[in-house]
């Protein structure tokens, strides 16, 4: 039974990480119709990023401060140089783009940090474990990820729900070329957008490192699997990419426990079941 | 009297709460032009999307020449030989208009599941389309790109694409719209032209045209048939006037 | 009809290139004669692709399962059923990815746009899954190949595909063969339906057409090219692995696709050469040349809008070529 309970809280913590970095790109697909491969390489910017500042300042939680702002720079650079041009342009030529940055990143990486992957030990104040039943304990660092993307996640439906940002951003969901002709400025919203959806592929990478540590290629495994829970959720829809989420996260982990052989087809599997069921996703409206 | 081309039974089509077509019941006669009318949003456009296919109804029946076509797909419908034209130009404007009706053409054949370039067909397939662009009056602009001609050229086209597949019904959604008088006058002496071999069940709102061919006119106000009749008995009718308050000069 | 007539220049640029081909194993070192057949089964897969995305509208991020399923195809022939000559393989490995290109295309024209793009995907990766995760396939190691499959005519051996020159030349055979089958294709009444259903597919259907089994019957045939130019991949490196059906092979035919300029067909034989032969060239100046290949492809798709063809398609006048527009359609197909 404990063994079932453990699985479901590292489920509920996987599926939070990736709620994160699902939900920035569903954003930035839903909103700016950009498809961004480089999604999954701010996720791997966020992980180096940590590793790299925790190195110079032996403090995960100050590499985490100096880090998301770096990342966030990195992000509006992006936009502003790269992806900018593109808005008006067939989505495959995003895709090629995009996939140029890839290439870009993670060299760069391979340059700065070689080859090797890397750890970084769990921070004291978070280290131990909390007990779950008599014979069974589990990680505080582990809890303290899903609480942190949970504050993340209210954080983001306050400012979406409660803030004229938000409004502008739900409206540019379900309609953006309605939201130009309103005279909403939207290079600053893409902007904002895209530097946002940065920002949570990043985060939710720093706050990865401790338990999966840092290696090249760790981007792309991320941005295949955001793309199926965005697909999955409906493209634009933070519940979607939520729901969807924590659908992959227990796929994942309980299939790895249970159907050890089957696993890896049981993300893909259950990702066009769900498509041939509803092929819009299960929020997504029908105009994607 | 011969059973009509066309007929439904309590048509309608909802969208959530809001009822676009409501309970309509129509017979419409072989060989005739038949007009519907009536102001903007009253399911004009829907109806026909009904009757070809693009929409399924909610509830009701539709018979083609006596067979029951409800919810059949939109290709199916083509082939039985219904056509349509398309009250936004629908055409393909990367390809010659000589092209566009090539593709309407090609679709009587009895499969386009040929691999080959050359074809014996081919014949054939060019004889329609050639014909349908002369009929519509484009006979002067075959090797354009569709993309390029003018407006009102492209709407004859569109009309020119229906042709090519020698529908035995034809519907068409508002083909004189956004056109000047004298393109207007040309579409209605074709409209005129197909009336004599050919159902027309015709959508416009430009009146003259709509009093000038039509055999019977059917009003539509809110999803709902208002009234059926001949030219003059709508004309005079108190209730259509009523309806368009100030909006047409039927008169 | 002109649907697809080639500009003049554009053919000539072709024929010089064709001609080169022909006379570079006469010149070049043995290394050369391998990277570029490599080269010329990868523009075969990518010409594939072509005809989804350029020609049918239709993305698809899992085209490599067709490219490592005839692989497979071969080698459990050669391994399990003790098949070798081609006359055999051949035609059973195409028919196994007409099968799956029939399953899966048939769940995946159901979706459109990123669902489509994401539902190939995602067979792609279920069969990528099953071949690296399985025992009797060889898991992540593959399957060797003992021997090229045989090429005989009445007991006598036409080629022997084990010697580098011979297969060169037997490959880019199948590379003009596959150009000129391709262009047959779109050119044929099937192709011009395909063509407008990728401008106007609800006008398409308006007009009678079944829409989806011609979208269909297109995946089929994508698939089964892909699958010829996967026989020929196992074929000229003896070995078949899951990476064959990875999502990276995917994106790597799809990168050479875009880079070479969808909807020409001779545009993604032109990014396979310039892409591989750029890597090669760079790889020897830095060991950072993938740094360099990301800029180059950013380069690309802000100053070369449609692609590397677009190099060759350079017009010095704009008059038309003979008295029929064609170019003119040409022109504004490519606008």
């Amino acid at each position: 039974m404990s063994f079932y309970l453990i699985q479901a809280l590292n489920a509920v913590q996987y599926g939070l990480l990736l709620f994160l970095v699902a939900s920035g790109l569903t954003l930035i697909f839903g909103i700016m119709g950009v498809i961004n491969l480089a999604h999954g390489s701010f996720y791997m910017i966020g992980a180096y990023l940590a590793y790299w500042l925790h190195l110079e300042t032996g403090n995960l939680l100050l590499a985490v401060v100096i880090g998301l702002p770096l990342a966030v720079l990195l992000g509006l650079a992006v936009e502003r140089l790269a992806i900018g041009f593109l808005y008006a342009r067939d989505h495959l030529y995003q895709v090629l783009l995009t996939y140029g940055l890839i290439l870009i990143f993670n060299e760069l990486q391979r340059i700065l940090w070689g080859n090797d992957p890397h750890g970084v030990p769990v921070p004291d104040a978070l280290a131990g474990s909390v007990p779950l039943t008599e014979t069974q304990s589990y990680p505080v660092y582990r809890l303290f990820i899903s609480a942190a993307c949970i504050a993340v996640a209210a954080g983001m439906y306050a400012v979406i729900h409660k803030t004229r940002l938000g409004m502008t951003i739900r409206a540019g969901a379900a309609n953006r070329e309605m939201v130009q002709v309103l005279g909403i400025d939207i290079g600053r919203l893409f902007a904002i957008v895209f530097s946002l959806g940065a920002a949570l592929a990043a985060f939710s990478g720093m706050l990865s490192v401790p338990v999966s540590s840092v290696y090249p290629g760790m981007g792309e495994h991320v941005l295949i699997i955001s793309f199926v829970v965005v697909v999955i959720g409906g493209i634009g829809s933070i519940l979607g990419a939520f729901v969807g989420a924590m659908l992959i996260g227990f796929a994942d982990t309980f299939g790895k426990v249970l159907v050890p052989e089957f696993a890896s087809i049981a993300v893909y599997a259950l990702m066009a079941a769900i498509l041939l069921w509803r092929p819009q996703g299960l929020f997504g409206s029908r105009t994607a | 009297m011969p059973e009509p081309i066309l007929q439904t039974e309590m048509l309608s089509k909802h969208y959530g709460g809001l009822a676009a077509v409501s309970d309509v019941t129509l017979q419409f006669e072989t060989g005739q032009v038949h007009a519907v009318i009536g102001p903007n949003g009253a399911g004009k456009t829907t109806l026909l999307n009904l009757l070809s296919g693009e929409v399924r109804p909610t509830r009701g029946r539709i018979r083609f020449q006596g067979r029951d076509i409800t919810g059949l797909p939109p290709h199916v419908i083509s082939q039985l030989g219904i056509g349509r034209s398309f009250q936004r130009t629908n055409i393909y404007p990367a390809l010659t208009c000589l092209e566009n009706c090539w593709i309407a053409a090609q679709s009587r054949e009895r499969t386009s599941m040929r691999f080959v370039p050359r074809s014996t067909r081919d014949g054939a397939v060019r004889a329609r389309a050639e014909g349908a662009l002369r009929a519509c009056g484009l006979a002067d602009a075959w090797h354009m790109p569709a993309g390029a001609v003018s407006y009102g050229a492209q709407r004859q086209l569109e009309i020119g694409m229906m042709l090519a597949t020698e529908p035995e019904l034809m519907l068409l959604d508002e083909p004189l719209a956004g056109m000047g008088p004298d393109e207007s006058l040309k579409v209605v002496e074709l409209l005129r032209r197909l009336a004599v071999e050919h159902t027309l069940i015709l959508i416009e709102h430009d009146m003259d045209a709509v009093f000038a061919v039509a055999d019977r006119i059917t009003v539509m106000v809110n999803g709902k048939v208002l009234e059926t009749g001949s030219p003059e008995r709508i004309r005079s009718s108190q209730a259509v006037q009523e309806a368009y308050l100030g909006r047409e000069e039927i008169a | 009809m002109t649907m697809t007539a080639l500009p003049r220049h554009v053919l000539l640029g072709l024929l010089a290139i064709l001609v080169v081909l022909i006379v570079l194993p006469m010149f070049a070192d043995r290394f050369y004669v391998q990277l570029v057949t490599r080269i010329m089964v990868l523009a075969i897969f990518a010409m594939s692709l072509d005809l989804l995305i350029g020609y049918a509208g239709l993305v698809s991020f899992g085209h490599a399962a067709f490219f490592g399923l005839a692989g497979y195809a071969l080698a459990i022939l050669q391994r399990d059923v003790e098949l070798v000559s081609m006359w055999t393989t051949l035609p059973l490995s195409l028919a196994a990815c007409a099968l799956a290109a029939l399953v899966i295309g048939w769940f995946s024209i159901r979706t459109s746009g990123i669902y489509f793009i994401m539902i190939t995907l995602a067979f792609a990766q279920m069969l990528y899954f099953f071949f690296n995760d399985s025992r009797s396939f060889g898991g992540s190691d593959g399957i060797f190949l003992y021997q090229a499959p045989t090429l005989e005519l009445f007991g006598t051996e036409i080629l022997d595909l084990g010697r580098r020159g011979e297969l060169y030349y037997f490959v880019l055979g199948a590379l003009v063969a596959s150009y000129a089958l391709a262009r047959m294709i779109l050119q044929s009444p099937f192709g011009r339906v395909v063509t407008a259903i990728k401008i106007n597919e609800p006008r398409t259907r308006a007009l009678g057409y079944n829409t989806r089994r011609y979208k269909l019957v297109i995946f089929v045939i994508a698939g089964v090219l892909a699958g010829f130019a996967g026989y020929l991949n196992a074929l000229q490196f003896g070995i078949v692995n899951p990476a064959q059906l990875s999502w990276h092979q995917s994106g790597q035919v799809l990168v050479i696709v875009i880079l070479g300029g969808i909807g020409t067909l001779y545009g993604p034989v032109l990014g396979a050469f310039v892409l591989v032969l750029l890597e090669d060239f760079l790889s020897h100046l830095t060991e950072h040349w993938l740094l360099i290949i990301g800029f180059f492809v950013i380069a690309v798709v802000l100053l070369l809008p449609r692609g590397i063809a677009s190099l060759l398609e350079f017009r010095p006048s704009r008059q038309p070529v003979g008295g029929e527009a064609e170019v003119t359609v040409q022109e504004v197909r490519r606008a």
